[in-house]
C-alpha cells in the first residue's frame, strides 16, 4: 500500500496545520545545532549577569557601609537593562542566522523543491528564532530575578507583578530585534550584512538619533523610544529619553514588526531559489 | 519506502507523460536560455536531457521545479499544471539540481529531517529506508561537513526519496564521481526505473545518457532539436549494415545498383551500407546477402552496424553550427 493513500483524505487545512510545527521544529534544530551561536547567545545573556552579581556581592562584602546589598529593585532594574542590551545582540545573531541560513547554505532551493509554500518556509523561521532568543534571555532574566530577590537584604525586592512585567517587556525588546534581523537577512539573503545593519541601527544610529533634539517628536518613530515607553514604570526610575503615549508606542512597535516581516516574506516568495 | 506501490506500475488514471512542456521559454534580458521547448517525458522510463554545457538544461529543470520564473509557455508535471498546482505536483517529485546542498553543521539524518518536515508527515518514516537504500545508514549520524562528494550525492538521492517520488529529476548527477561511483549511480537509477518511477536525467555526457536512458531529448542552445527512444535517434531512421567480401570493388558496384541502398561507402573494415529509411530492414538485408552470394562473392562479414548516439549527437550539433 502506498503511504499516500493513508493520508489522502485528511482535510488539507489539517494536514497543513500538522506540518507547521514540524517546520518550526526543523528550524529550531538548525539553530540549536549551531554550537557557536548557542554558546555566544548564552554567554551574552548569562555571563554578564553572573559577573555583575558576583561583583556586587563582592563589593557589598568588602565595604557594606559604602556598597549596599547586591539585590533589590535598583540592581534588578540595572541588570535588566544590561540584559536587554546584550539580549538584543544575541537576538540579532539568531534572527539573522534563521533568516539567511537556508539561503547561505543553498538548502533553500532544496526546500522549495518540496513544493512547500515559500511563505510557510519564511513563517516557520520566526517562532524558532524567537524561541531560542527568548529562552536565552529568560534564562538571564531568571538569574536576575533570583539574585535581586535573594540578595535584596534590607532593600525592597522586585515583586511578582514587576517580575512578570519585566519578563514581558524583555520579550518585546528581544522579539523586535529578532524580527528586524530575520526579516532583513531574509530580504538580503546575507547573514553578515543583516547583522551589521541591525546592530549598527540598534547600537549606533538609533542612540545617536535619540540625542538629536532638533528631530523633536519624529524620534517617537524610533522603536527604542516605543519599547522604552512600554517598560514597567518601576524600572529605570520611570525615565524615558523621549516621552510618548502608549498608543503611539504600540503603533510604532506594530509598524516596525509588520513592515520588515512583509518585506522579508515578499522577498522570500519572489527570489530565484 | 513504499517501493512496492511503484513496482505495481502505472495507475489507471496516471498520465502517459510525467513532464509535458509547450513553448517553454526563458529569457535573461536579451539572451534566450530556453527557447520554445516542447518536451514529453514518458512515464516509467529513464529519460535523458542531453546537451552541451550552457545549452539551457539546468534552466529548464529550474523552471519545472519552480525555482525560477517562466518567461512564456506552459508545463505540466505528473499531469498537473504548474505553477497552478505546483505543490501537489512536487509532492511526488524528488530532485537534485546541480550539486546537492546541505546544512554542513547538521548530520545526514538531521538534514533529511529538515526536508521531511517540509513534506507530508509520512516523509519522516521514509528517512531510515532512504538512508539504507543509498548505503548511508552507517554514516547517517555524522555531520555532513565530513562527507565526501560521493556521499553527498547519495544523500541527495536519499533526500529525493523522501517524496516517494513518481518522478526523479537529476541534474548532472554524476558530476565529480569516480568511475565506481558513476557505476553505482547508474545501477541505482535503473533500479528506480524498474520500480516504475520515472527518471529525468540531465547531462552533457553522451556515454552516460546512452548507458542509463531509454529515451532522450537532444538540446542545443536552448532548443530541443530531437527527442525519442535512444535506439531510434541513434539510427536516425536509417538501418546500417557492415559488409566485408572477397572483392570489395565488385561488391561496391553491386550494392550501388540496389534500390534499397541509400549509400555504400568503403571503410577500413568493410563497406558501410545505409539502407533507405522507407525500406524494411530485414528483407532488404536478406536480399543484399543473396545477391552478393549469387554474384560469386565470399561474404566475410555481414552485421548490422550499431549506430552511436554520440555520432548522431555530433552530426546534429555540427549541422546546427554550420547553419548558424
Amino acid at each position: 500500500m502506498t503511504t499516500t493513500s493513508a493520508t489522502a483524505h485528511l482535510p488539507r487545512a489539517r494536514r497543513r496545520a500538522a506540518r507547521m510545527p514540524r517546520l518550526v521544529n526543523a528550524e529550531l534544530l538548525k539553530l540549536r545545532k549551531r554550537r557557536g551561536l548557542v554558546l555566544v547567545t548564552f554567554a551574552l545573556t548569562l555571563l554578564p549577569i553572573i559577573i555583575a552579581y558576583v561583583v556586587l556581592v563582592a563589593l557589598h562584602a568588602a565595604e557594606p557601609a559604602k556598597h549596599g546589598p547586591a539585590g533589590g529593585l535598583d540592581n534588578f532594574s540595572g541588570s535588566l537593562y544590561l540584559l536587554a542590551q546584550l539580549g538584543v545582540v544575541a537576538a540579532v545573531l539568531i534572527g539573522a542566522t534563521a533568516g539567511a541560513g537556508d539561503i547561505g547554505s543553498g538548502v533553500f532551493r532544496e526546500l522549495v523543491v518540496t513544493g512547500r509554500s515559500r511563505f510557510a518556509l519564511f513563517a516557520a523561521r520566526l517562532p524558532a528564532a524567537f524561541g531560542l532568543a527568548l529562552a536565552a534571555a529568560w534564562a538571564g532574566f531568571a538569574l536576575t530575578a533570583v539574585a535581586s530577590t535573594v540578595l535584596a537584604g534590607s532593600l525592597e525586592a522586585p515583586g511578582a507583578g514587576l517580575l512578570v512585567e519585566g519578563a514581558g517587556w524583555l520579550a518585546l525588546v528581544i522579539g523586535l530585534a529578532v524580527v528586524l534581523a530575520l526579516s532583513l537577512s531574509s530580504a538580503l539573503g546575507s547573514r553578515s550584512i543583516a547583522i551589521g545593519v541591525v546592530l549598527g541601527l540598534e547600537l549606533a544610529v538609533m542612540p545617536a538619533l535619540l540625542q538629536i533634539r532638533a528631530l523633536g517628536s519624529l524620534r517617537e518613530l524610533l522603536p527604542v523610544v516605543a519599547t522604552d515607553s512600554l517598560a514597567p514604570s518601576a524600572l529605570f526610575d520611570g525615565e524615558v529619553a523621549v516621552p510618548t503615549s502608549v498608543s503611539v508606542a504600540v503603533v510604532v512597535v506594530a509598524a516596525w514588526t509588520l513592515v520588515p516581516l512583509a518585506a522579508g516574506a515578499w522577498r522570500t516568495c519572489k527570489r530565484d531559489a | 519506502m513504499s517501493i512496492d506501490a511503484r513496482a505495481n506500475g502505472r495507475k489507471a488514471d496516471a498520465p502517459a507523460f510525467v513532464v509535458e512542456t509547450s513553448g517553454l521559454t526563458k529569457r535573461f534580458g536579451d539572451r534566450v536560455a530556453v527557447d520554445d521547448v516542447d518536451l514529453r517525458v514518458p512515464r516509467g522510463s529513464a529519460f535523458g536531457y542531453l546537451g552541451p554545457n550552457g545549452a539551457g538544461k539546468t534552466t529548464l529543470i529550474r523552471m519545472l521545479l519552480g525555482l525560477t520564473s517562466v518567461t512564456s509557455g506552459t508545463m505540466r508535471l505528473l499531469g498537473r499544471p504548474v505553477p497552478a498546482e505546483r505543490a501537489a505536483a512536487l509532492a511526488r517529485v524528488g530532485a537534485i539540481v546541480e550539486e546537492p546542498r546541505f546544512h554542513s553543521h547538521l548530520t545526514g539524518r538531521e538534514n533529511l529531517t529538515v526536508i521531511a518536515a517540509a513534506r507530508e508527515p509520512e516523509a519522516h518514516a521514509r528517512i531510515d529506508g532512504a538512508l539504507a537504500r543509498t548505503g548511508l545508514s552507517q554514516r547517517a549520524d555524522e555531520r555532513v561537513k565530513r562527507y565526501s562528494l560521493g556521499m553527498r550525492q547519495r544523500l541527495g538521492v536519499a533526500r529525493s526519496l523522501l517524496a516517494d517520488p513518481e518522478l526523479l529529476i537529476l541534474d548532472e548527477p554524476t558530476n565529480g564521481l569516480d568511475p565506481a561511483g558513476i557505476r553505482e549511480f547508474r545501477n541505482m537509477i535503473r533500479g528506480f526505473v524498474a520500480e516504475g518511477r520515472t527518471v529525468l536525467l540531465s547531462s552533457h555526457l553522451l556515454d552516460e545518457v546512452e548507458k542509463i536512458c531509454d529515451a532522450v531529448a537532444i538540446v542545443d542552445r536552448g532548443r530541443v532539436v530531437m527527442q525519442g527512444p535512444i535506439a531510434e535517434l541513434a539510427r536516425g531512421g536509417e538501418e546500417t549494415i557492415l559488409i566485408a567480401t572477397s572483392d570489395e570493388e565488385r561488391a561496391l558496384a553491386l550494392l550501388g545498383e540496389n534500390r534499397a541502398v541509400a549509400s555504400a561507402v568503403a571503410e577500413a573494415n568493410g563497406i558501410r551500407v545505409r539502407l533507405r529509411p522507407e525500406v524494411k530492414a530485414e528483407p532488404a538485408a536478406d536480399d543484399l546477402g543473396r545477391r552478393l552470394v549469387l554474384a560469386g562473392l565470399a561474404i566475410r562479414r555481414f552485421e548490422p552496424a550499431r549506430a552511436s548516439l554520440e555520432q548522431r549527437f555530433l552530426d546534429i550539433t555540427s549541422r546546427l553550427e554550420e547553419a548558424a
